[in-house]
């Protein structure tokens, strides 16, 4: 042994030991019982949920994604750094709001890149679209916002029919042939590739799903979600589909926003995650926290472990 | 000063052959305690073993291929024996106070290695290319933007969680783990406790 371990071992009775038979042993027995888990309980795929499904089988939910875009009252709508500049949604404590730090890195403009932009690839092949996208474009905001408010309030009451969604008569301007357009974007299951697609010279590989996966975060999702108890009060994302264990070991984190006060927090997300950090730090430094590190010596489970010891 | 001479004399003084590969150990390892490390070390080794080969096929492969999918279930569980072990390794290790004799880095290497497992966990979980990482990625963003992570991780940006997840994270962790070991077999078993300890750190 080292100069180290001579002096600690020193007066220690040793007996006979093989720690590369011991690591295979385990090794073997544990690879034994992952594969017989595997072949028993197999594992969760849930498919993805995607805009053709969306179009299809919720065609007003779809467009309401939309209308609540135009409206600004979507999910992403005004939602700060790192997506855009309102600060005023930014989750803060005792003044100090982490998300500022590095400001906008990940530009969204809802309207534009959820609206205009799929529109403005689909108005190459359809020039209908094309005309009621410029009739939209030069419209004064007061009269887009005519048409955005009568347009979403008969949404409310519309109804589909084979897929179709019939909306009573009025002053929509263009947003029907606009809407009409989206919704048959969506069902050709060219949407997602619309939103990804963007002016750099490197597009034509393109791994990064943010705008895909910010349109339907709301309401659509959340349906999802909740039909599967994956939503935050069933424990959120320590949950995973199907009568799996999931990521069982952030229910600590996952608890926390079962506290009323925090999960009706507009700071919840920073004061779970600081608790968090703050955990870690206690799990961290805990050999020289005092009370804590004197714990083991009370509650004597160590007389358990080493019970042949203590025997001698 | 002579770096390899100095290097020499710091691995003489620490770690020998047979603290490496011990022959023998003190008679107090003798429970149930101890087999969870080994069991956590086993089940990382059998997650690091099935990622390479899902990481070889591609992150869609399990989707459309039975071996693929057996491959997923083979990790999918690894990953939960890894937990279970893990987190009976580290309550072990509290009620043995295993930090005492100056084996606090221990504590602390293996406390980062335990961060990082949840890490490389979740950017797996976002990895996985199915609902779960669509629901978990637009959940989870919002806690990262309320802490300032947002700017830099983005957990919808499916290229960098996939590189994060089958080669930084893993590196990272694996060198912890390492070290973790390194100190553990440095060191040697900490003694039992005795009444006159008082738990802490000497």
């Amino acid at each position: 042994m080292s100069r180290k371990t001579d002096e600690y071992f020193k007066n220690v009775p040793m007996k006979s030991y093989d720690l590369i038979k011991e690591g295979l042993i385990v090794f073997g027995v544990v690879s034994v019982l992952i594969i017989v888990l595997a072949i028993i309980f197999s594992s969760p795929d849930y498919p993805t949920v995607r805009a053709k499904q969306i179009a299809t089988y919720e065609p007003i939910s779809y467009l309401q994604t939309f209308t609540d875009i135009l409206l600004g009252k979507s999910e992403i709508s005004n939602y700060g750094p790192p997506y855009d500049n309102d600060v005023k949604n930014t989750q803060s404590l005792f003044g100090i709001a982490p998300a500022k730090i590095l400001g906008t890195t990940i530009p969204i403009n809802a309207v534009n890149d959820f609206v205009i932009d799929p529109l403005t690839r689909l108005a190459v092949i359809d020039k209908n679209v094309q005309t009621s996208l410029d009739q939209f474009k030069n419209a004064s905001s007061q009269q887009r916002q005519v048409w955005i408010d009568n347009y979403s309030k008969a949404l409310d009451n519309a109804t589909a029919v084979n897929g179709k969604v019939q909306i009573v008569n009025g002053d929509y301007g263009p947003l029907p042939v606009m809407m009409n357009g989206l919704l048959l974007l969506g069902r050709s299951g060219l949407l997602e590739g619309a939103l990804q697609k963007n002016e750099s010279p490197y597009d034509f590989y393109n791994l990064n799903y943010t705008k895909p996966l910010l349109l339907f975060q709301g309401k659509v999702y959340h349906s999802v979600a909740k039909s599967l108890n994956m939503l935050g009060e069933d424990w959120g994302i320590a949950n995973e589909t199907g009568n799996y264990p999931g990521a069982w070991w952030l229910w600590p984190y996952a608890f926390f926003y079962q506290i009323p006060s925090v999960s009706t927090s507009p700071n919840g997300d920073l004061e779970v995650g600081l608790i968090m950090i703050g955990l870690f730090l206690v799990l961290l430094f805990l050999p020289v926290i005092p009370i804590l590190n004197k714990i083991p010596k009370w509650v004597k489970v160590y007389r358990i472990i080493w019970r042949d010891w203590y025997k001698r | 000063m002579n770096l390899t001479r100095k290097t020499q004399e710091v691995i003489r003084d620490n770690m020998s052959m047979e603290d490496a590969l011990p022959t023998k150990m003190p008679i107090y390892v003798n429970s149930f305690a101890y087999i969870f490390g080994v069991i956590t070390l086993s089940a990382l080794g059998f997650v690091v073993i099935t990622g390479i080969i899902l990481a070889a096929f591609g992150p869609q492969w399990y989707h459309f291929s039975n071996a693929g999918h057996f491959v997923n279930s083979l990790h999918f569980w690894g990953v939960e024996v890894f937990f279970s072990a893990l987190l009976a390794h580290l309550i072990t290790k509290f009620f043995m106070a295993a930090w005492r004799d100056g084996r606090w880095k221990t504590w602390v290497i293996g406390m980062f290695a335990f961060a990082l497992s949840i890490f490389e966990a979740y950017t797996g979980y976002l990895s996985q290319t199915n609902w779960d990482s669509q629901w978990i990625a637009v959940q989870a963003k919002d806690a990262m933007n309320a802490l300032g992570i947002g700017g830099f991780f983005n957990t919808m940006n499916t290229g960098q969680i996939l590189t994060l997840h089958v080669a930084v994270i893993p590196l990272i962790l694996v060198a912890f783990v390492f070290i973790h070991l390194i100190v553990v077999r440095s060191d040697g078993p900490v003694k039992p406790l005795e009444k006159k300890d008082s738990g802490r750190k000497k």
